[in-house]
């Protein structure tokens, strides 16, 4: 192929058809050119003619191209130089791809293309490694082909899976949702059942609720007799002049009124048990001062223990284990809390129910009642269950597993990576945790968001948002790169940002080409 | 790097949105500053006796009695210093204890000159040396300072000098007549910790007036404006030196932070004078500006006109040490900074690199992370010469080792950096993990390396690591054994090319008093902590100074400090500690690093994008737009913050950013002959407008800045603002080119509009900038680049300026010359090129262009003469729009002299 003829088949088509050749010969085409200029815009500069700035703005003699001085401010005179501050610089790479570079990195000192044509000056030799770099570009093209292919065909089957899963789960809900409507009709009749077990039960035992109201009563009684007795007895106690008042010198004396313990019962102190009166006489005692007194009383011959300062204590502790975590999962702690109190107004209540004996026939009664009771809780549980069933498998339907249901199979497993200091894991579509190997107090890292890849690959990338709270700081995020691989795998896992995580994963499922893979493309625009 | 936020935040929980100052001392809970401050103006009970005068050629010495108690034997001493300064100092003689001046604040000793006695009685002695004259009065003591016959500094006349010998505490019910009852003097409490003063008071105290001047400057480290405030009014404490780790530090306050340079300049448009006062002590320093005088002497001025003068009062007081200071005589700021410069010495010229882009986070994470940093930078052609690793890449907090997992491989790190002419910083403290096995705590052990407590046990406090002991680096084989962890042996993993952080080194100690070392800590020697607190972080950074230039003998050494002390210039740059993400910090940055320039470190900035919190992007962005015009130029944050890599912006956001940074590469020759001057002529490489333009109108300006004499700059620090205001200063006639538009002004006040892309920065018409405009990713890599010279002319059409050149990084240019300094001049339509100093530099570099602002109207061409090649004809072109002139391609080295005329 002569000049000329390259020069005469400048048209577009022809364009990519050299810059084809190129590619694919190994060894270079020589086109007299300018240093730096690519092959496709070789005719725009002619060593025949003045050459004008490729924005038009100005036009030089051609041996003000590449002298190594700026004069067109779109850079375009000095294509093989440094002399421009945003100029690019063309190597041809044969044996590998051609590249653009900013003029910039040229003759720095630095080989950036495989040819080492950015650095001609002599002062740094550049090896040509152009062919083994292409080489091993296509090896790993053809390994990533290879790859592509196998994963596509896994891709397939799991996006049948993922099909069948999905159809599965729909017939799982219309099943649930027949069940549900059944299981609320058997609610219905247990409930009836139930109401009319309990009519007869009430009125068999009207009778034996009068009995134990006056039980209550009595107890009550002998309970504030009890206290009055005590009362009384400690007036006498207290009343050391005899004259049947309380004064508050009466109270002074004794240090176990001291209320903020500073040592010293202040005149206020002993005021708050005589109803901010001077002095009580035995029945304001009995009324006010007496119920105040008793925990203090009580607590100094160790037999009670105020609410208020175990409560304190638990409080403090719960500080101190803040403070040693700088955070806790408080939702975690909540819900043990409650369960604490529930287990203890339990317990109580067992204790205070006084066993009462029905006659025979009055216990049946009982009896067919509880039972009742016991199949309409059973009927409920049955359509709470069913509910929750259906609300799981409707959340699952919403999520999106993929254009080809390709990522359902993922859904419910975990997986899982181990660096030095932290076990993480990725159970997809449900969250991302770190757990430490020292301890195993679990992390959340982000609960599933969305997918979050960019426009080209939208299920490049999972987000999962709203893990633990950092200590000032954020929730924790997590961004998940998916990438294909012949097995599912947290390939790795690392902190970028504080509490932004950054997990690679690979699976089948994500073997697929993509609208415009990795922009080998090299632009050239005319 | 205070990173404080996890310690205090377990005790607080709560974000803390600023300074504790219950964890600092006020005044108020200093003993000392109490007791001083008390005094009152009045009749000084202090004397000189004249009958025991004895003067030698240079030196003046008498005898100094305080009439309360008249057995105490002190000794006042005067001399005269080389380039017109004074020097008093006053002692006991045979005191309890000796008293301590510092060790390393001074370049060298002083060098004495003549003086002259001018007439003497026992009244009064006068002795003078060139144009400055010094009057000794007798009762009570005064001490005058005249240039010429103009009184310009007055010592004790308000009486304020005061000076506690050292004493043995008096027996219970006894009153000391000087001390009084004050409770601290003898021991001291603050919060939890209890200062046992073993050696009792010992303070010293000095009032200075300064007749006529209208502002003083000085006294870094503040965060605070140039000009220094009256204290006293407003319950204002008194300006702090005490170098302290300041979570947070608040702006417009007096608080002490992280250095402390202790030289003041009284300043008016007709005279300039400066003090420094050579102590290492905790001082404090109360200031009395006249025109902050109160209403009723104000109304007396408006009744009496003539009675108002202007004065500033300014008042030292320390805990404890040799009552020693300097008078820079000036007449000029400018000679006065010279004076200073000339006693505590200069930064030496510095690599290259270390003027261009640093780029630190506490912290990038592993050796990968550093890796894909700076191909980030690469990627999006962001300029970057430094990488900084901040403590985390150590193992487990020790010193000189490495994180054997996440910097498994730092030599391929360095090497990987290193291949495109990048440098690596990493930080290394003073305070010394407590752990068994490691080998610089068993040394430091072994060899008693280490502070002591009073009771001669090894100091521990708590630092990065937990129980930590600290270096005693006023031990010189403390230092002689430090010096040698740099080695490339020992330091496995750097390399010549790797740098180094000192941080932490006030010292900070977490659970010290005020965040530091008990000051009945002992050091070498048996002086007492308080004695030699403030010069620690010098002292530490000899060492690390010394450590490298064993190391790399060929190459300068860089080191960045945080604590610092008058001195501290002739080793490191130092930054202006742990800011915040707020246009606040932002602004403040010039007046502290304008305040450190004339306090001798010109090698100063501020963390770029603030270090506390995350600054929005439009902080972020002014932020680089100002940072390029810092001497440092490093943006830093912290662990919490979000990353803020430039790159990781959008485009627009990443275009400004790239903008900025490559206007700081293109001046990078200018940065450079500017620290070449700072070396050889003492000169601040920032400068505030008043330093070149003694105006009245500029006294108070601190947020305008000039670097060297030719480029003026007025960073955007306020959010949102469509039009900023700037002053430019030398009146009608100067000339200021717009830096980015080329368009012309004249001095004056402006109104300028901005928008997110503008640089308020302007050329000094008069001056010759020269520049590399071709961007490159380091400055490595530029060092061959041909320059370009703006040549900026002023109304006169003329102008001058310098360029300096060498290798950019070894001790060629000291030891044998290698090195080519250039004066630029500009008039009738030439210019010339001439060699300042005989010497030479076999370098590549040549003219490429020139760009002529303001130029002369005809121009058709230009003619270049040289040696080598002649006369060549070059062309030219003028741009109407921006109204300036282009000189093509003069292609000549910069090795020779040339001109080049306009035809």
């Amino acid at each position: 192929m002569d000049v000329f003829k390259i020069y005469s088949c400048f048209k577009i088509k022809c364009l990519f058809f050299l810059i084809f050749l190129v590619e694919l010969s190994t060894s270079s085409v020589e086109i007299p050119r300018p240093r730096g200029v690519s092959l496709s815009r070789a005719g725009l500069y002619d060593p025949e003619k003045d050459f004008t700035c490729l924005d038009g703005s100005k036009t030089i003699p051609y041996d003000q191209v590449n002298d190594d001085y700026c004069d067109c401010n779109d850079s375009s005179d000095e294509p093989g130089t440094n002399a421009c501050a945003n100029g690019s610089f063309y190597c041809l790479n044969a044996g590998y791809k051609p590249q653009i570079l900013a003029s910039n990195r040229v003759n720095d000192g630095i080989c950036d293309c495989c040819d080492g044509a950015d650095e001609y000056t002599g002062r740094k030799s550049c090896i040509n490694n152009c062919l083994e770099i292409g080489r091993a570009a296509r090896e790993e093209a053809a390994r990533y082909a290879e790859l592509l292919k196998i994963g596509k065909q896994m891709r397939t089957e799991l996006s049948q899976q993922g099909k069948k899963i999905k159809n599965e789960k729909q017939a799982k809900l219309n099943e649930l949702r027949k069940n549900k409507e059944e299981a609320e009709k058997i609610k219905t009749e247990k409930e009836e059942l139930k109401k009319q077990a309990e009519e007869v039960e009430n009125k068999a035992l009207e009778y034996y609720r009068e009995l134990e109201e006056q039980h209550r009563k009595q107890k009550a009684e002998k309970e504030s007799e009890k206290l009055r007795e005590e009362a009384v007895d400690n007036f006498n106690k207290l009343d050391s002049n005899q004259d049947g008042l309380i004064d508050i010198s009466e109270i002074q004396t004794r240090q176990t009124f001291d209320r903020d313990r500073n040592g010293e019962v202040t005149e206020e102190e002993a005021k708050i048990f005589l109803d901010n009166q001077d002095s009580a006489d035995l029945e304001t005692f009995i009324e006010k001062s007496w119920p105040l007194m008793k925990p203090f009383v009580t607590l100094e011959s160790g037999m009670f223990k105020p609410p208020a300062l175990e409560s304190e204590a638990e409080d403090l502790k719960e500080n101190d284990e803040q403070n040693e975590y700088g955070e806790g999962d408080h939702e975690a702690e909540e819900e043990e809390e409650e369960e604490e109190s529930d287990d203890k107004a339990q317990h109580e209540d067992i204790e205070n129910e006084e066993h009462i004996t029905y006659d025979e026939e009055t216990q049946k009664l009982v009896d067919i009642a509880t039972e009742a009771r016991s199949q309409l809780a059973d009927s409920e549980k049955e359509v709470r269950n069913i509910n929750d069933e259906i609300r799981d498998i409707e959340q699952s339907l919403k999520k999106d597993f993929g254009p080809d249901e390709e990522f359902a199979t993922l859904e419910g497993q975990c997986f899982e990576y181990s660096d030095r200091e932290y076990i993480y894991k990725l159970c997809p579509f449900d969250k991302t945790v770190q757990i430490p190997k020292s301890n195993s107090l679990e992390t959340n890292l982000g609960r599933w968001s969305k997918w979050d890849g960019p426009n080209n690959n939208p299920y490049g990338l999972m987000f999962y948002d709203h893990g633990q709270n950092c200590w000032n700081g954020p929730n924790r995020t997590t961004k998940v790169k998916v990438t294909c691989g012949t097995e599912n795998k947290l390939i790795s896992v690392s902190e970028p940002n504080r509490c932004e995580y950054a997990f690679e994963f690979q699976t089948p499922a994500a073997c697929r080409e993509l609208s415009n893979e990795s922009g080998t493309d090299l632009h050239d625009e005319l | 790097m205070a990173k404080w936020a996890i310690i205090l935040g377990v005790c607080l929980l709560n974000i803390v949105v600023a300074v504790d100052k219950n964890n600092f001392k006020s005044c108020e809970q200093s003993s000392f500053c109490r007791r001083l401050r008390k005094y009152q103006p009045g009749e000084s009970t202090y004397h000189l006796d004249f009958s025991a005068l004895h003067i030698t050629d240079n030196v003046v010495e008498a005898q100094l009695i305080n009439t309360q108690v008249p057995e105490v034997n002190l000794k006042l001493t005067l001399t005269a210093i080389i380039g017109n300064i004074f020097r008093v100092s006053v002692d006991e003689v045979n005191g309890l204890h000796s008293r301590y001046k510092p060790q390393f604040a001074l370049n060298g000793d002083p060098q004495e000159t003549k003086l002259e006695v001018v007439a003497r009685n026992l009244e009064q002695v006068t002795v003078s040396s060139g144009d400055s004259k010094v009057v000794l009065t007798a009762k009570p003591l005064k001490i005058e300072f005249y240039t010429k016959d103009k009184l310009v500094n007055v010592v004790n006349s308000k009486g304020l000098f005061a000076f506690e010998h050292y004493r043995n505490k008096p027996a219970e019910g006894e009153t000391d007549p000087q001390i009084q009852d004050d409770p601290g003097a003898w021991e001291e409490n603050f919060k939890s910790h209890h200062d046992t003063k073993p050696r009792g008071p010992s303070a010293i105290a000095a009032d200075f007036n300064f007749p006529n001047a209208e502002r003083v400057y000085g006294l870094p480290e503040h965060g605070d404006s140039l000009s220094l405030k009256s204290t006293q009014q407003n319950n204002l404490d008194p300006y702090r030196l005490y170098n302290l780790d300041v979570f947070e530090y608040e702006l417009d306050s007096t608080m002490a932070i992280y250095g402390a340079v202790p030289v003041v300049y009284a300043v008016s448009p007709q005279h300039s004078v400066g003090v420094f006062w050579h102590n290492a002590a905790e001082t404090w320093v109360d200031i009395k500006n006249s025109k902050d005088t109160d209403i009723i002497s104000s109304l007396v001025d408006f009744v009496n006109p003539s009675s108002k003068e202007t004065f500033v009062d300014v008042r030292f007081m320390s805990e404890s040490g040799v009552l020693d200071f300097f008078v820079l005589m000036g007449p000029t700021l400018k000679s006065a900074v010279k004076q200073y410069v000339s006693l505590t010495g200069v930064h030496g010229l510095p690599q290259l690199f270390t003027l261009a882009y640093h780029q630190s986070r506490w912290n990038y994470n592993d050796q990968d992370d550093v890796t894909t940093v700076v191909a980030n930078f690469d990627i999006h052609n962001l300029p970057l010469d430094v990488m900084w690793l901040d403590i985390e890449y150590t193992e487990g907090k020790k010193y000189f080792t490495w994180d054997h997992i996440k910097f498994s491989n730092p030599d391929n790190m360095v090497s990987n950096l290193t291949s495109t002419g990048r440098k690596l910083v990493v930080i290394i403290d003073p305070h010394i993990k407590r752990e068994g096995g490691y080998f610089l705590h068993e040394d430091a052990l072994k060899h008693d390396f280490y502070v002591k407590n009073k009771d001669g046990s090894v100091y521990e406090g708590w630092c990065w690591p937990g129980s930590s002991s600290y270096l005693d680096f006023y031990n010189p084989s403390t230092v002689d054994y430090y010096k040698k962890l740099y080695s490339l042996d020992n330091f496995k993993g750097t390399s010549h090319d790797v740098w180094i952080w000192n941080d932490m080194n006030e010292p900070s100690v977490f659970n010290g008093p005020e965040i530091t070392m008990p000051k009945d800590c002992v050091h070498y020697g048996g002086w007492e902590h308080r004695d030699v607190h403030n010069e620690y972080a010098l002292a530490h950074t000899i060492g690390t100074y010394q450590g490298l230039r064993l190391r790399s003998p060929h190459k300068r050494p860089f080191i960045l400090t945080r604590g610092h002390f008058a001195g501290s210039q002739r080793y490191t740059a130092m930054w202006t500690g742990d800011n915040d993400a707020k246009w606040s910090h932002l602004a403040v940055s010039f007046p502290m690093c304008l305040s450190e320039a004339l306090g001798g470190i010109s090698f100063c900035g501020a963390d770029v994008g603030g270090f506390f919190n995350n600054p929005d992007t439009e902080l972020l962005q002014r932020w680089y737009q100002a940072g390029i015009w810092l001497p440092f130029f490093r943006a830093h944050a912290h662990i919490d913050t979000k990353r803020r890599e430039p790159y990781l912006f959008s485009d627009d956001i990443i275009n400004r950013i790239r903008t900025a940074l490559r206007l700081r590469y293109a001046h990078l020759p200018l940065w450079y002959t500017l620290f070449w001057e700072h070396e050889t002529q003492g000169e601040p490489v920032l400068r505030p407008l008043l330093y070149h333009y003694p105006e009245k109108e500029v006294i108070d300006i601190d947020n305008t800045a000039l670097i060297g004499n030719s480029v003026l700059v007025r960073p955007v620090s306020e959010p949102g603002v469509t039009s900023v205001e700037v002053y430019l200063p030398g009146g009608s006639n100067a000339n200021w080119y717009d830096l980015s538009t080329f368009t012309l002004y004249h001095g004056g006040s402006y109104k300028l509009s901005v928008d997110l892309d503008t640089h308020v920065a302007f050329y000094r018409g008069g001056s010759i900038i020269p520049r590399k405009d071709r961007p490159r990713r380091s400055s490595t890599i530029m060092h061959r680049d041909p320059f370009t010279l703006y040549v900026a002319l002023d109304n006169e059409k003329t102008a001058s300026g310098t360029l300096y050149l060498d290798d950019y990084e070894s001790y060629e240019y000291k030891n044998a010359k290698k090195y080519i300094y250039l004066l630029f001049n500009y008039s009738n339509n030439k210019l010339t090129s001439s060699l300042l100093d005989k010497t030479d530099y076999p370098t590549e570099e040549w003219i490429e262009k020139v760009v002529i602002l303001g130029p002369p109207a005809g121009i058709k061409g230009a003619k270049l003469i040289s040696k080598s090649l002649g006369t060549v004809d070059l062309e030219t072109s003028y741009d109407k729009q921006m109204k300036y002139l282009t000189v093509r391609k003069p292609g000549v080295s910069v090795r020779e002299p040339f001109s080049i005329e306009l035809v």
